[in-house]
């Protein structure tokens, strides 16, 4: 943020254009935090940014793995399924202890994964098909599993959803620490390099003798066992196994905040720090229309309207 | 996070494919669930009891309809095959319940029934309901998914002289020429006992909020209408401060409520629409260090869980909305091809749990 300061009047038009798209969505967190502190009752205590991050948790997780998916030029549909599916398993299998049952719902969601990483780089159907196509199969093997809703009485289970270190939730820690996973996954290891460089260009990554499938097939596994995560949190939050109802539209949720955050749609570039800050935008727009006792349809006006803003500021950039 | 070694082609896919098989296999192997209480899988053995009872006599007041009047021959119930088309597929309590109840009751008379689920898509219904009398029902049950667009099912049992009865939402058609008769609940009233109940719990006065359930749907507005219009009349010291939606579903009547009880930490009590989205409320103000009793809930349904909420002392007051439709449906249907004449608008009475009766009561919650 410290270049804003330098710049005096003399901005020209693409570099504003510029400067929006960089930190567009952090200015739309402080301007919308801004206006909380005066206008909402009770915003500023310790409790209220506690239920705000916990909220935030399982979509802010959901959405590290999509920017994963974004940035190699895919997208990933089934993740919301692959939630549901997380909780079916993770409610059969409790039977065995919490963390065989967590295990057993990550390795669905991984497995979901290798499915659409496989189509994705080994049969070439498109990503958005593909994971369509999962995200149909994961619901409906999840409702086969577990046909209604089921109440989670594991006392481990409920702790992982209320319990806290110091005051920060168990959900905001994993979140957090997930983030910065994938961050430096990224920015700091071969992977990172390798899924940006077949984003940007697949034929000219797969010429320069990068592993491109197996690189896809990572890619989407991360982003199955990420919505596990998200499925397995939700699910403790909840105490209960909801696969009717759980994950639906979160791919919808998930890619608003990546896309909303400054990653573009084509690929070759991701921003986990903007995708952090899309997802809370997307939470503190919701909240701050709900805590008003706006009409609900209002909360998917203003988020189509932030959503319009965003792939406006980020036209220019397809044209390189 | 496994690294995949740069196999060939064909040997990666084989490995992908066999590693998905035995895995779905192990899938469905050796599962072990939570030992879960009486609370599920008994729903088929409970669902014999009395069920469902008429809250206005038939033969009372309110237009009838006769066999003659509709059209079509008297028949034998016993000899007859019933179609029953369900809506929404059997996820919730609800239509659980209202299925079992149905097929309960054709196995105990000894109807041959036959079933369809439209999985919540309308046109799957319309299609369903055609097969139906294709396969050859002489008798239909509907529980209709929307209210509009039935003509061209109508059209072709009316050609058949098909008796049709509703049950739990009506059809937009004219009752004893396109259908027989309509089954259910009035939600308005619904709304207007969980109003009661909800003055009974606060006292009349204090702020309160309302979860709605989806937008857009008659259950939702008549529930709204009949609670707000009932609290304006005999309560004007309650306050109705806040109405979300949260969908009918127990996540985001959690996330609602946690909102809620932040930003309007006065709150007395809350009116949710349906029994998952007060169970949310209860988890909200759990989490929020509330006891049982700081905010009174009242919700409507009647689901096993939300009367044992009651017991626990989180929820104040269940209306009941119940989904027995078997045996009323098939008495409807009995009279009705006996020739005698039965009521177009049959409401039924709901139960109540409130404190008094919800431990003694619980076991009849679906």
């Amino acid at each position: 943020m410290a270049e804003l300061s330098f710049t005096q009047g003399t901005l020209d038009r693409a570099r504003l254009l510029r400067l929006s798209q960089e930190y567009g969505v952090y200015a739309g967190v402080v301007v919308l935090l801004l206006f909380n502190f005066v206008f909402t009752a009770n915003f500023a205590s310790a409790e209220n940014f506690r239920t705000q991050a916990v909220q935030v948790a399982p979509v802010l997780i959901v959405a590290l793995g999509m920017a994963l998916a974004i940035g190699t030029e895919g997208v990933d549909l089934s993740v919301g399924s692959v939630m549901a599916l997380s909780t079916s398993l993770l409610s059969l299998y409790l039977g065995y202890g919490p963390w065989v049952a967590t295990l057993i719902a990550l390795v669905g969601g991984a497995l979901i994964g290798v499915a659409n990483g496989a189509l994705v780089a080994f049969v070439g159907v498109q990503p958005i098909v593909a994971t369509l196509a999962l995200m149909v199969a994961a619901r409906g093997l999840a409702l086969v599993l577990l046909p209604q809703l089921k109440d989670v009485r594991d006392p481990g289970m409920a702790a992982l959803g209320s319990g806290d270190v110091l005051g920060v939730p168990y959900l905001v820690l994993i979140a957090a620490a997930l983030a910065l996973l994938v961050a430096f996954a990224v920015r700091r290891t071969t992977f990172g390099r390798q899924l940006l460089a077949i984003g940007d260009s697949r034929p000219a990554a797969r010429l320069a003798g990068l592993p491109v499938r197996r690189v896809l097939v990572v890619v989407y596994v991360c982003s199955g066992v990420l919505a596990a995560v998200a499925g397995v949190l939700a699910t403790a939050r909840l105490t209960a196994s909801d696969p009717t109802s759980l994950g639906t539209l979160m791919e919808l949720s998930a890619i608003t905040a990546v896309v909303v955050g400054g990653t573009p749609l084509s690929g070759g570039r991701v921003r986990i720090g903007g995708t952090v800050a899309g997802a809370v935008l997307i939470q503190l727009l919701t909240t701050t229309l709900v805590k008003h006792d706006l009409p609900p349809s209002w909360t998917q006006i203003a988020q189509a309207v932030v959503i319009v803003g965003a792939v406006y500021a980020a036209r220019e950039r397809g044209k390189r | 996070m496994k690294p995949i070694a740069p196999l060939r082609r064909t040997r990666a896919r084989t490995l992908i494919a066999t590693g998905l098989v035995t895995s779905l296999a192990l899938l469905t192997a050796c599962t072990k669930s939570e030992d879960s209480d009486a609370g599920k899988g008994g729903s088929s053995a409970r669902a014999s009891d009395p069920g469902q009872v008429v809250a206005s006599p038939s033969g009372g007041s309110g237009p009838t309809c006769t066999i003659g009047a509709y059209g079509g021959g008297k028949l034998d119930l016993k000899s007859a095959t019933v179609g029953f088309s369900q809506s929404e597929k059997e996820a919730n309590p609800f239509r659980i319940a209202e299925t079992a109840s149905i097929k309960a009751e054709a196995a105990k008379r000894g109807v041959k029934l036959l079933t369809a689920n439209a999985q919540s898509q309308f046109s799957k219904q319309i299609s369903d309901v055609q097969d139906l009398i294709a396969k050859g029902a002489d008798l239909l049950v509907v529980a209709p998914l929307n209210s509009d667009g039935w003509e061209p099912v109508l059209r072709t049992a009316a050609a058949k002289h098909i008796p049709i009865v509703t049950v739990d939402r009506k059809i937009n058609a004219t009752a004893c020429k396109d259908y027989v008769s309509f089954i259910g609940s009035d939600f308005v009233r619904q709304g207007e006992r969980a109003a009661d109940s909800m003055i009974e719990a606060t006292g009349g006065k204090g702020e309160i909020a309302i979860l709605l359930g989806a937008a857009g749907n008659n259950v939702t507005t008549e529930r709204t209408k009949g609670f707000e219009d009932r609290i304006k009349q005999k309560a004007p010291g309650l306050k109705v401060v806040f109405r979300q939606t949260g969908d009918f579903a127990r996540e985001k009547g959690q996330s609602v409520t946690e909102n809620l009880i932040q930003s309007k930490p006065g709150i007395k009590g809350i009116y949710a629409e349906n029994d998952e989205m007060g169970l949310g409320a209860v988890n909200a103000l759990k989490g929020a260090g509330k006891k049982p009793g700081d905010v009174k809930i009242v919700t409507i349904d009647g689901t096993r869980n939300a009367v044992r909420g009651i017991v626990d002392g989180w929820i104040s007051g269940v209306i009941e909305s119940n989904p027995r439709f078997g045996p009323l449906a098939f008495q409807t249907l009995d009279a009705f091809t006996r020739g005698e004449p039965v009521s177009e608008d049959i409401v039924i009475q709901d139960s109540a749990y409130t404190k008094a009766n919800a431990a003694a009561d619980v076991d009849k919650a679906y």
